[in-house]
């Protein structure tokens, strides 16, 4: 063993025996000395002067014992731990001081800590991809179309792949939905109970492009993804494990997926997702060689490509945009003003949640600043009893240096627990979210307590002490002359406490400010009339396969049958099924010529859904004009459609809703030559993409005339959800035992479910706002506290005197509240500037709204007077005689 | 602060040494015996504070070089005896070869110097 290593491995121990080697040492040096006095006297001296001498002759005994001490053993560690011995002890010594810091560091570090959670696994936790950072998404732009961030169509993606010189490769999948990932729904029949399963249509080229090599069997190749060779399967790890019970032997067998067989060729890893965790199966998306070289509309393709290591991401979107414009210049007709944007894939995942999260990351932040401001007060006025305390050790020889540090070990104490239960809260927090507002989180992340979490809190832990402990500990280890109370360290601390204070009521001011803003425009989003009745109704959807249901007709017979056999059920007063249920977005696209305008003109993006002719009636639709659409409405019958108010106001500007009944208009561009189609009617708007935006405008028609599959049924019904559902699959099995329901929910669940991020990102900000307050009480109230037990002799002699007990209220409220008003004031100049970054998080309310100004500081200076009042009560209540006793 | 250190570091080796060859001429002691033996063989002219020997003692044996036991003195007394162990003995060679090449280099020295 290297001498070194033998000495610290003996200091290491000395740690532990110090006490035990000390008493060992009295002992040694006493032995000595005894042998030493009794050679003097042999030599002839008196005992007294043998002894005398044997000790000058030894040296300074207490020198020695202590330097022997310090060598056995490791000073620092042990000074180290006597610190953390002492401040234990000075903790436990004055528990309610304890027990509200560590509380509010808990919730200060839990909230951070929480917070940091999910910022974390949205924002920072890399992709499960092999180099993310080459990951780049591409949507198609049109300014005549407001589009920004559009899917592509297959004929522009193809063109994009041969013409680019910056991506190894492009690959792109199906969007038919904006319904989590947009995958779509197939049945896996054959194991146990029919079961829908979320599968996406992709590229050949998909997995490689990703980098993502699978756990058992092989990804897709090239070949793969034309029609008539795309019967293969690849099941993400979920799946496998669930439908599959982790079969080794799965990869070769042949699984049936809406009545088709597909074979399974590979099984990817448990962290792979594509592009959300609720993407369960992926197949080739099986088009024609001909359709991918010649569809440029519609636009259905997610894009994803790998950019070269070698080209900068600019160039790449300069490249991009190049080819762009080549394809408007060769294809006028489908490519006018169609660019392309680019995007980190990371970004393009977290572009929803980022502006939410950051503005949470941010509250949190002022919230942890508040939480250490209150501290640091705690500790000023706490520092103050402990004056007596620490002078006496500065008087036994402990230096500043000394006590600084002994202050700074117990701030650390304090926020180690503190951190340890926030840690805790943090866990708890997690599974709330995960339990309570899934959907709050996006669909690519995975929310966990992981040990990046834990680092985490034990850095905020170690921050802490930094922000709250170093004034509080510098003033207080100043005040060690023994004039305890010094005056002028008392102005001092007074002067810092009430910086303190007006700081934490700035922050909370920005805090509930924000918080009032979100919560009233959560209001507003609540009072929003989403065009249809969600009271009393469920929803549903179901998709006919298309091997059993191959064609149209079959497919219309089978959704009447279904429409008219629900309406059969007990409690059901109407039934009704549309292509795409309100909030939930998606639907096609096109363009609409309407009859009588000049032969260049004609609107862009009307969008279209098919119903059956109950919807309107089910939803609770309002009805402006004309009629709706009857079972006669087929085929063979003259086309018709009805429309909504939106398009009504928009493309026959003036015109009264009875006055466009009767007119006509033809779904395509003037040169497309599309058949004349008659508005039967008009509808009030019902909201599409959420509440908080306008609905685009839109045209019905009968699935009698145009059929789309999956329709999404709505049953009004006075009977208990549940049991309604009950019945809804009794008829659906009915009809075929094969067939699945998918997104079983109620229509109040549905509007609900579409301010889950409103509600998230607004409950969060409004209870950090709440602690805030509380935590700016607190500090408003020790302050105040403080000044009136110190003041107690002169409040005492005021009122003997004969002062008012009034105008003492006053005084002392005046008091207190002169550093609030500052803050206040400080508060709401910081919250102008602050809440305009939250302006793409508000809905029917300005960041500048007088209204949440107003409130906030309403609330704020209630909480403070409240705070303050306590206080200045027991000032008007000081015994005269106790006081002045009391010096 | 350094300069101090310095001095009390050759101070100390040469301590240590002496401590090393007296355990390893006279066996087992404790403190007091070799602090003695220490002021008997440099015929007091080295004259050092007895205690200042158990730091030395504490240093070899937190490096091994010296084991310590409790034991009985000649007149009785409970008291700690100190051993060189094998390790010591290595060691304790290795210094003196260095003090006789640094003394010769000193006598050569000295003995060149104008007087």
């Amino acid at each position: 063993m290297p001498a070194w290593l033998a000495i610290l491995a003996s200091r290491i121990r000395g740690l532990f025996t110090a006490g035990r080697q000390d008493q060992e040492f009295d002992l040694e040096m006493a032995v000595h000395l005894d042998m030493l006095t009794d050679d003097n006297i042999g030599r002839g001296l008196a005992p007294a002067e043998a002894r005398r001498q044997a000790v000058l002759r030894f040296g300074g005994r207490v020198q020695i014992r202590e330097q022997q001490h310090q060598n056995r053993s490791l000073p620092f560690v042990e000074t180290t731990m006597q610190d953390i011995r002492y401040g234990m002890r000075a903790l436990r010594r004055s528990p309610a001081y304890s027990l509200v810091a560590i509380a509010t560091l808990a919730i200060g570090i839990g909230a951070g800590t929480a917070v940091f959670t999910v910022v974390g696994a949205v924002l920072m936790r890399p992709l499960p991809y092999q180099a993310p950072d080459q990951l780049v998404r591409i949507f198609e732009t049109n300014p005549l179309r407001r589009w920004t961030r559009n899917i592509a169509a297959p004929a522009n993606y193809a063109d994009w792949r041969t013409r680019n010189k910056s991506f190894t490769g492009i690959a792109a999948y199906e969007q038919f939905s904006t319904n989590g990932s947009g995958a779509g729904d197939l049945f896996l029949t054959g194991f146990g109970e029919p079961q829908s399963l979320k599968a996406l249509g992709v590229s050949g080229n998909l997995f490689e492009v990703l980098g993502a090599a699978p756990l058992l069997g092989r990804t897709f190749v090239e070949a793969e993804q034309w029609e008539g060779r795309a019967r293969v399967a690849i099941l993400s790890y979920g799946l496998w494990q669930s439908a599959f019970g982790g079969d080794p032997a799965i990869v070769g067998r042949t699984i049936t997926l809406s009545g088709r067989g597909y074979d399974v060729v590979g099984v990817m890893p448990r962290a792979f997702f594509f592009p959300g965790r609720d993407v369960q199966l992926w197949t080739p998306f099986g088009y024609t060689p001909q359709l991918m070289a010649s569809s440029r509309r519609p636009h259905w393709l997610g894009v994803v490509a790998r950019r070269r290591p070698e080209v900068r991401f600019e160039q790449a979107r300069e490249d991009m945009t190049n080819i762009a414009a080549d394809l408007e210049r060769q294809y006028p007709d489908t490519n006018t003003r169609m660019g392309v944007r680019l995007e980190p894939l990371h970004d393009s995942y977290a572009s929803k949640p980022r502006a939410a999260l950051l503005m949470l990351s941010g509250a949190v932040g002022l919230l942890f600043l508040i939480v250490c401001a209150n501290i640091a007060n705690l500790q000023l006025s706490r520092g103050v009893s402990r004056a007596r305390e620490l002078a006496i050790r500065r008087a036994l020889g402990a230096g500043r240096r000394r006590v600084l540090r002994q202050l700074l070990t117990e701030s650390l104490l304090l926020s180690v627990i503190g951190g340890a239960l926030g840690f805790g809260l943090a866990a708890l927090a997690r599974v709330a979210l995960t339990r309570y507002a899934a959907s709050a989180i996006p669909l690519f992340a995975v929310v966990q307590t992981d040990r990046t979490v834990l680092f985490f809190a034990l850095g905020l832990s170690m921050i802490a002490p930094v922000i709250f402990g170093i004034a509080p500990a510098l003033s207080t280890s100043r005040s060690g002359q023994v004039t305890e109370r010094s005056e002028s360290a008392s102005r001092e601390t007074r002067w810092l406490r009430h910086l303190l204070v007006t700081g934490e009521v700035a922050l909370s001011i920005v805090l509930v400010v924000g918080a009032v803003l979100l919560l009233r425009s959560l209001g507003r989003l609540q009072d929003v009339d989403p065009g249809f009745a969600k009271e009393h109704a469920i929803t549903f959807t179901m998709s006919l396969p298309a091997a059993r249901y191959p064609n149209d007709a079959v497919r219309y017979r089978t959704f009447l049958e279904l429409e008219r056999r629900l309406r059969e059920q007990p409690g059901v007063q109407a039934v009704g099924a549309t292509s795409t249920l309100a909030l939930r977005g998606f639907t096609w696209t096109g363009d609409t010529t309407i009859e009588g305008r000049a032969a260049t003109d004609y609107e862009r993006d009307t969008r279209h859904i098919s119903m059956t002719p109950g919807y309107v009636g089910a939803m609770g639709i309002r009805l402006l004009a004309g009629r709706l659409f009857d079972t006669g409405d087929t085929r063979d019958k003259p086309q018709v459609t009805i429309v909504n108010e939106s398009l009504a106001r928009l493309y026959f500007r003036g015109l009264a809703n009875a006055d466009i009944v009767g007119k006509r208009v033809a779904f395509g561009r003037p040169q497309d030559n599309s058949p004349w189609v008659t508005i039967v009617g008009v509808v009030a708007d019902e909201k599409q993409d959420g509440l908080d935006r306008p609905a685009e405008p839109t045209e019905y028609s009968s699935i009698g005339q145009r059929l789309q599959n999956p329709l999404t049924f709505v049953v009004r019904t006075t009977i208990d959800p549940d049991a309604a559902f009950a019945g809804v699959r009794a008829q659906v099995a009915a009809v075929d035992r094969d067939l699945a329901l998918t997104q079983p929910a109620t229509l109040e669940a549905v509007v609900e479910t579409s301010m889950d991020d409103a509600r998230f990102r607004t409950t969060l900000l409004a209870v950090f706002a709440g602690i805030a307050l509380l935590l700016a009480a607190l500090g408003i109230y020790g302050v105040l506290a403080y000044f009136v037990s110190q003041r107690s002799r002169e409040l005492g002699i005021r009122l003997a005197l004969g002062a008012r007990p009034r105008a003492l209220f006053l005084m002392v409220v005046g008091q207190g509240l002169r550093p609030v008003a500052i803050g206040v004031a400080i508060g709401l100049a910081g919250a102008m500037g602050v809440t305009t970054l939250m302006q793409s998080l508000l809905f029917g309310v300005t960041p500048v709204d007088p209204a949440a100004y107003v409130v906030a500081t309403g609330v704020l200076g209630a909480i403070a007077a409240a705070a303050c009042a306590l206080p200045a009560l027991r000032a008007t209540r000081v015994d005269p005689l106790v006081a002045l006793r009391d010096e | 602060m350094g300069d101090r250190d310095s001095k009390s570091e050759i101070l100390q080796g040469t301590l240590d040494l002496m401590v090393l060859q007296t355990l390893d001429a006279m066996g087992p002691l404790h403190g007091y015996g070799i602090a003695r033996r220490i002021e008997q063989i440099s015929e007091d002219v080295l004259q050092l504070n007895q205690g200042t020997i158990y730091a030395s003692l504490l240093r070899l044996q937190q490096r091994r070089w010296v084991l310590a036991n409790w034991g009985t003195s000649d007149n009785n007394r409970k008291a700690k005896f100190y051993a060189i162990t094998r390790n010591g003995r290595k060691q304790m060679a290795a210094q003196a070869r260095n003090w006789e090449r640094i003394s010769a280099v000193m006598m050569r020295l000295l003995r060149l110097a104008p007087r």
